[in-house]
């Protein structure tokens, strides 16, 4: 890890308005406040906090979902954050982004096909139907599905085959950079130990690099290689996982892994 | 006699001029000052089961087709609606997932408490008022005095909790449902909040039902644990005993599939296979698609309950040893 | 097939919306088949038969010059469904692309829907009346300003549902897939408005037929001697006390359509996604 970092975040801030106006005076919710990290290439970055600490502004800031107000992010060495759209466009390939709720994000009136495919032919990946559809069954074996149930619409799947879908939509891309916004917190427990076990599995088989949101301590802990703490739009710490889960440096830290509901306490 | 005793309760889904059934043959009982979890997947009829004690089911979709629930030697299933108002939010009350939507946004907390107060107590308006403060002082709101005439929308999601806490509070129930009441809060809100009800329960001597999905809440909370799976409790037993002799393979399955923070597990011990949806039938027992002991006998005959230990029982062919 | 059985599936259990709905098909067969229909040329006068009585051959009598209120009121079904339609496929297009447009580019959104509100201010009868005076009799500009009327409200409509689309977290997911404008408004938003968008027109066609009847009574509308339900009403409304049939045919056909087609429209409202339910409250 001594190249340069794929990503490297420098005082990032967005801010929201959140009143004022014409006559009175604006008001803003500085929803990242200052934020510095980097992710090396093949790393997982996780960036974990409360509600609120501005850790999903994090990655909708760095797609371009939200303006961000003021800083850097530079991607391979380029600063993403002021391209227009059409210039960040092309990027889209390479920065992509898993989402929480597998109900909301895929568009009910198209197919699973049809979402796959969508990706494909905007950045010009697949000369044909033909072409893009071997491409789809070969990502859905890849994400555990059967290909035959691609001309399917989503209603028809269960919220863990959606989550599939959606990172199949993700997958296909063969990205540089996935954003993992809360990616299996909407999913049950049983569930979700499938989906972490396969986002993990296909980090490890592509080397993609991954920022990984969550709230959730202990799936932070089982997929990361270095961990983030974000309080009220800042970075309180960050540290490689062993460091931050066996010796949390921050008050705020230590207070989050203390707060967790352990099964061994009452049964040891 | 238990104050709750929940026997053989059937409930199920009018879904397309069909009764789709979705608890099946669930018993339970508890006693004073005992917490009792239920702990499942979504699907798996918990909540059903909470809301069809509170008698929550009526005129919806979801009714109640068996069995009987017993609370103070009272049938609830027999009640009329009468009676089941004078008991509800008196001798029985509940705690729901959502804050801000169970607490009416148009209303000041305090009248809030109030009303439910002088519904069920001969209080005059000011008497009420006071209970509202010294009950909001109990569940910790910070300055009771000046936020009993807050809105909603003026307090965070842990304080909302809170006051819904204090509002189930109100008239001393024997019986507190709290069906998911930590699951939309941060965990160091959660921590604060499970603590908070915990020191009520050692107070008060309510029973408490926790409905929860999380595990790690159960154990931390609960007295006695009753893991659901698809409409029926897969296996029951104090939490002690549960958690040192887990004996069904949906039990283990779901306690390896947690992330834990305590230490690294190179690839979680996932359950195969989905949730089963409610329409589906499944001969036999209802895990054995996903369950790794799953042989023929397994999607031929429903395990009926047995004990592996006092007070344990697990419906699983294989459970205590032999088969 | 799938669509028509859907479709139908939404009227079941409703009598009054099944009635509203034949009733729609009896007209719209009319205005299709109306040269066959039509027992007379509905333009043919037959002096002597001036004002007869409902009977045979003239089943609802004649009017003052002589012609057939029967022919003239199939014919009328097939003005009716023609200004219906092109009211609706104006209101739709324009007012469609002025919410989905404004709602999706926030700053020219600003402009349009603010000027959509000006004409809003105006009663509908009172705008069309103004636009009406502005421009020729003829089919062509009644449609287009019976569609002018409603396409504001369509275009506040779908203001708001596209702004609640635009939040979709599938949105985001294509915006991230790197999909541009065209294909974010048409591909992802445009198909989850269809049902809401067919609600509107069935409104917009029964508010349609209205507004056309008034400004045809008021002279305003269709060319005098196009045979229109609002025609008929207008011309012989001096007979009214001589020959009232002239005026109750047409009249009953006027309230049964538009009753008709709003019973339609609150079935189809009824039965789309919940989310937008509260958006549609009418024209």
């Amino acid at each position: 890890m001594t190249k340069t970092p794929i990503l490297q975040v420098k005082d990032l801030h967005t801010h929201f308005q959140t009143g004022g106006g014409l006559f009175a005076e604006k008001t803003w919710l500085k929803a990242v406040n200052g934020i510095s990290f980097d992710i090396h290439e093949g790393e997982v970055l996780s960036l974990v906090g409360e509600s609120g600490c501005g850790k999903s502004t994090v990655g909708r800031t760095l797609t371009h979902l939200e303006p961000s107000t003021s800083g850097k992010a530079l991607f391979n060495g380029t600063d993403i954050l002021p391209m227009t759209g059409a210039e960040f466009r092309p990027l889209r390939r390479d920065i992509q982004m898993i989402f929480q709720d597998p109900f909301a994000s895929l568009n009910p009136r198209l197919t699973i096909e049809q979402t796959l495919a969508e990706p494909l032919f905007i950045h010009g990946l697949a000369a044909s139907k033909t072409d893009a559809r071997a491409q789809i069954a070969e990502t859905m074996e890849l994400v555990g599905m059967d290909p035959k149930v691609m001309a399917r619409y989503p209603h028809e799947f269960s919220g863990g085959q959606r989550q599939r879908i959606g990172i199949a939509r993700v997958m296909i891309l063969k990205p540089k950079l996935v954003i993992a916004d809360e990616a299996v917190s909407a999913l049950d427990v049983s569930i979700q130990a499938q989906v972490l076990n396969l986002i993990k599995k296909l980090q490890r088989d592509s080397g993609v690099s991954m920022l990984f949101i969550s709230h959730d301590l202990g799936v932070v802990r089982h997929i990361s290689d270095r961990v983030a703490v974000m309080f009220q739009g800042q970075i309180v710490e960050t540290g490689d996982k062993q460091q931050i889960f066996e010796a949390p440096a921050h008050e705020y830290t230590k207070k989050l892994l203390s707060s967790i509901p352990r099964i061994t306490e009452r049964v040891a | 006699m238990a104050l709750l005793d929940v026997t053989d309760l059937e409930i199920a889904v009018a879904a397309g001029g069909k009764l789709l059934p979705v608890v099946r043959g669930v018993s339970f009982a508890i006693e004073e000052n005992e917490t009792l979890g239920i702990v499942g997947e979504s699907g798996c009829g918990k909540s059903l089961t909470s809301l069809a004690i509170m008698g929550l089911l009526e005129g919806s979709q979801v009714r109640i087709t068996g069995g009987s629930i017993q609370f103070d030697g009272r049938e609830l299933t027999t009640l009329s609606a009468e009676d089941r108002r004078a008991i509800m939010g008196d001798q029985m009350a509940m705690i729901f997932q959502e804050p801000m939507t169970s607490l009416n946004p148009v209303y000041r907390i305090g009248d809030q408490i109030v009303e439910t107060l002088r519904q069920h107590r001969d209080m005059t308006k000011g008497q009420a008022r006071d209970r509202a403060i010294e009950l909001l002082d109990l569940v910790r709101i910070p300055e009771p005095t000046r936020r009993v005439d807050s809105f909603p929308h003026q307090m965070s999601g842990g304080q909302r909790q809170r006051v819904m806490i204090a509002m189930a509070l109100a008239c001393d129930p024997k019986l507190l449902i709290a069906d998911e009441p930590t699951t939309a809060l941060d965990v160091t809100v959660q921590k604060e909040v499970l603590d908070l009800m915990a020191d009520l329960q050692t107070r008060t001597g309510t029973a408490i039902v926790l409905i929860s999905h999380d595990l790690g809440v159960i154990a931390e909370t609960c007295d006695k644990v009753a893991v659901m799976y698809r409409g029926k409790i897969a296996e029951a037993a104090t939490t002690r005993e549960l958690f040192s002799n887990m004996s069904h393979p949906y039990t283990r399955g779901l306690l390896n599939s947690i992330p834990v923070v305590d230490h690294d597990v190179e690839w979680l011990e996932a359950i195969p296979g989905r949730v089963p949806t409610i329409d589906e039938v499944l001969p036999g027992c209802a895990f054995h698609p996903r369950c790794p002991l799953a042989e023929d006998r397994c999607n031929a005959e429903d395990p009926a309950p047995r004990d592996v230990a006092n007070g344990h029982a697990v419906r699983c062919h294989f459970a205590g040893g032999a088969a | 097939m799938k669509y028509l059985r859907t479709f139908l599936a939404m009227f079941k259990g409703r009598k009054l919306a099944t009635i509203g709905l034949i009733w729609f098909c009896i007209v719209a067969v009319a205005a299709i088949a109306a040269p066959l229909l039509a027992p007379f040329d509905p333009l043919e006068i037959d002096p002597v038969a001036r004002l007869s009585e409902p009977g045979t051959p003239y089943l609802f009598g004649t009017d003052h010059f002589g012609r057939d209120s029967f022919s003239r009121a199939i014919y009328g079904a097939r003005m009716a469904v023609i200004i219906g339609l092109g009211s609706v496929i104006v209101a739709l297009v324009t007012g469609g692309l002025i919410g989905m447009i404004s709602a999706y580019f926030t700053r020219l959104g600003h402009v349009l829907m603010r000027g959509v509100d000006v004409l809003m201010a105006f009663p509908a009868l009172l705008l069309a009346l103004v636009l009406m005076t502005l421009l020729e009799r003829s089919v062509t500009n009644t449609i287009i300003v019976i569609g002018i009327v409603y396409a504001t409200t369509t275009a506040r409509i779908l203001f708001g549902m596209t702004l609640k689309l635009k939040g979709e977290v599938f949105v985001d997911a294509a915006i991230c897939s790197g999909a541009g404008h065209g294909s974010i408004l048409f591909r992802h938003i445009l198909p989850n408005l269809i049902s809401p968008l067919l609600v509107q027109a069935s409104f917009i066609f029964a508010f349609a037929q209205l507004q056309a009847a008034a400004l045809d009574f008021l002279g305003l509308g269709l060319p005098p001697e196009v045979p229109s339900w609002g025609n008929m009403l207008s011309e012989e409304r001096i007979y009214v006390t001589r020959a009232p049939w002239l005026l109750i045919f047409p009249g009953a056909l006027i309230i049964l359509s538009v009753f008709s087609m709003n019973l339609v429209g609150d079935a189809m409202r009824d039965s789309i996604d919940p989310r937008f339910k509260d958006d549609i409250a009418g024209v």
